[in-house]
């Protein structure tokens, strides 16, 4: 397995969010996280990049576990995981490709980082390439700023091969995008699972979204793993217990 | 939540329902304590103000005499070309020159600690500390204070008008900055953190590109303050029309100064025009 979690917990402030969250992704593989609001997935996303620190548990790549390394092995270990974000992070002023090379920067000196004038040529030759991968080749010295929400989250995934992750993490990546965009960015994320041999997990709000284009679906429920299936294998009543407590105004009640 | 939840709770609040919600305001019988208590406090202060500052608005009364003569004699304005034309507009350039100077030789200093300064972009919480306290001095110490100090070291003249903004600009725009580098967006810099990328690296492809039109428009707003605070630095020896102005009124000559005020004027609205103009430009 690419990227195997085990015993994944995290509490805020005492509140348990988290309680032993365990899963993994294969290279080529493309998993969904299905959950409601405050069921823990970005949280799981966020301690598995170490955005977040998680409070136990064991994250491992390719059968190393993380805790087990330091220094630069472990930064170099953690560097082949990057993460889409729903607000897409990217600096709107800058060109795409000025945004895709940003990647790279864990390889290029500090010093000739300070401007994208003096970023290397094979590297930007590289983010043009990852341009090129997720079709935006074309539009490389446009700002980031004029092109829709589908491309820029498009660029966003560019950035992360530029990167050379092999596990994307993507947290709601299409949640801002218009229906077709979303379709665009989720065949995007399909084919590089299953033509490019990525590891990509993916946290949907739309379980049809999910159904469609998922290999594999886990379903969160407070902070829990209630399912961790075939996306073909997914009924409605696995939904249903997903999203109950949302649907019962009784239960939003004594929740509030 | 789906329309579908709301159904049964919109039913039962159609205007026939016998039973409605009733509308009672909760009572917050403090708020009317704290409002004139507060009320109170800005009377008390104003009255300790005006003893203090020796307000005595009969004394303008009084002096009215005395006003009426300086403005009978600073007009008709003196629009001699040699005697006061000329070198006021030879001055009002120096003046524009020290404001220039003095807020575009800042900005290396402003910028760097800024980034210091900054939650976001600050390497070290001693670092950050230490940063603002270099601002906050920088920025306590008016321009005026800086100049007479520089007056006494390089000699009187525009040179030290230059240094006293360096350093009163200094303070104030690195403050400007390092806040609206922490209002910004923090999405950026945190994905090239998960990126691999360090700190510098972060604040140079994230943080700055993102706070470039909000930089631009505060360097704008600070050269209009500082073509207009170098005036007062004439006042006090800095070179400039300032200088002029000071001579004029020392030697009597109110028409001169008059002339002098109607070129600064000119020069402000000017100043306030262009960088107006460029703000609007970079907005859109
Ligand atoms: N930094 C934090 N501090 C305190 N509570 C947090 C923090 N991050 C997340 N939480 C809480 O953890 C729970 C799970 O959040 P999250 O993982 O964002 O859920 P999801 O992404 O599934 O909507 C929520 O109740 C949220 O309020
Ligand atoms: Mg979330």
């Amino acid at each position: 397995m690419l990227l195997s979690v085990q015993g994944l917990r995290k509490s805020f402030n005492g509140r348990t969010v988290l309680e032993g969250v365990d899963f993994s992704v294969a290279a080529g593989e493309l998993v969904a996280f299905l959950g409601a609001n405050g069921s823990g997935k970005s949280t799981t996303l966020r301690c598995v990049m170490g955005i977040t620190a998680p409070d136990s548990g064991s994250i491992s790549i390719e059968g190393t576990a993380l805790d087990t390394l330091q220094g630069r092995d472990l930064q170099q270990a953690r560097q082949r995981m990057a993460m889409i974000f729903q607000k897409i992070h990217l600096v709107p002023r800058r060109t795409a490709l000025d945004n895709v090379c940003a990647g790279a920067l864990s390889r290029i000196p500090t010093v000739r980082s300070l401007s994208p004038l003096l970023f290397p040529a094979d590297v930007q030759q590289e983010a043009l390439d990852c341009l090129d991968r997720v079709g935006l080749a074309d539009r490389a010295f446009d700002r980031v700023g004029r092109l829709s929400g589908g491309q820029q989250q498009r660029v966003a995934v560019a950035r992360a091969l530029c990167q050379r992750a092999d596990v994307v993490l993507a947290d709601e990546p299409v949640s801002a995008l218009d229906p077709h965009a979303a379709e665009q960015v989720m065949a995007l994320l399909r084919e590089l699972a299953h033509s490019e041999g990525l590891a990509v997990a993916a946290v949907l709000h739309q379980p049809d979204l999910a159904l469609r284009y998922a290999d594999r679906s886990i379903g969160l429920l407070q902070g829990s793993m209630t399912f961790d299936l075939p996306s073909t294998e997914i009924t409605a009543d696995h939904l249903d217990t997903l999203y109950a407590p949302d649907r019962d105004v009784s239960d939003r009640k004594s929740a509030a | 939540m789906t329309p579908h939840t709301l159904t049964p709770a919109v039913a039962r609040r159609s205007p026939s329902a016998q039973t409605r919600v009733a509308l009672v305001r909760p009572k917050k019988p403090l708020r009317w304590i704290t409002t004139a208590a507060v009320a109170a406090a800005v009377v008390g202060l104003h009255a300790v103000a005006i003893e203090g500052t020796d307000f005595k608005p009969e004394l303008l009364v009084d002096g009215w005499k005395g006003m009426a003569a300086f403005i009978g004699d600073a007009f008709p304005p003196d629009l001699s070309w040699e005697k006061t034309l000329r070198p006021g507009l030879e001055a009002t350039l120096v003046t524009l020159w020290i404001g220039l100077l003095g807020t575009t030789l800042s900005v290396p200093f402003a910028l760097l600690l800024a980034a210091l300064a900054a939650e976001n972009t600050s390497p070290h919480r001693l670092v950050y500390q230490a940063a603002r306290a270099i601002l906050s001095f920088f920025r306590a110490v008016p321009d005026i204070v800086f100049a007479l100090i520089f007056v006494t070291a390089v000699g009187l003249g525009p040179f030290a008008g230059v240094l006293a903004l360096i350093c009163h600009n200094t303070g104030v725009m690195g403050k400007l900055w390092a806040e609206s580098m922490e209002e910004i967006d923090s999405g950026p810099q945190e994905a090239l953190r998960t990126a691999g990328a360090n700190r510098v690296q972060q604040v140079a492809n994230a943080t700055l590109p993102m706070v470039v039109p909000q930089f631009v428009g505060l360097l704008l707003y600070r050269f209009d303050v500082n073509v207009r605070s170098s005036l007062g630095l004439g006042l006090v020896g800095a070179g400039g029309i300032g200088l002029l102005i000071n001579q004029s009124i020392k030697s009597f000559q109110f028409d001169s100064m008059l002339t002098h005020i109607l070129i600064v004027l000119v020069l402000i609205i000017v100043v306030d025009q262009f960088s107006a103009w460029i703000r609007r430009r970079l907005a859109a």
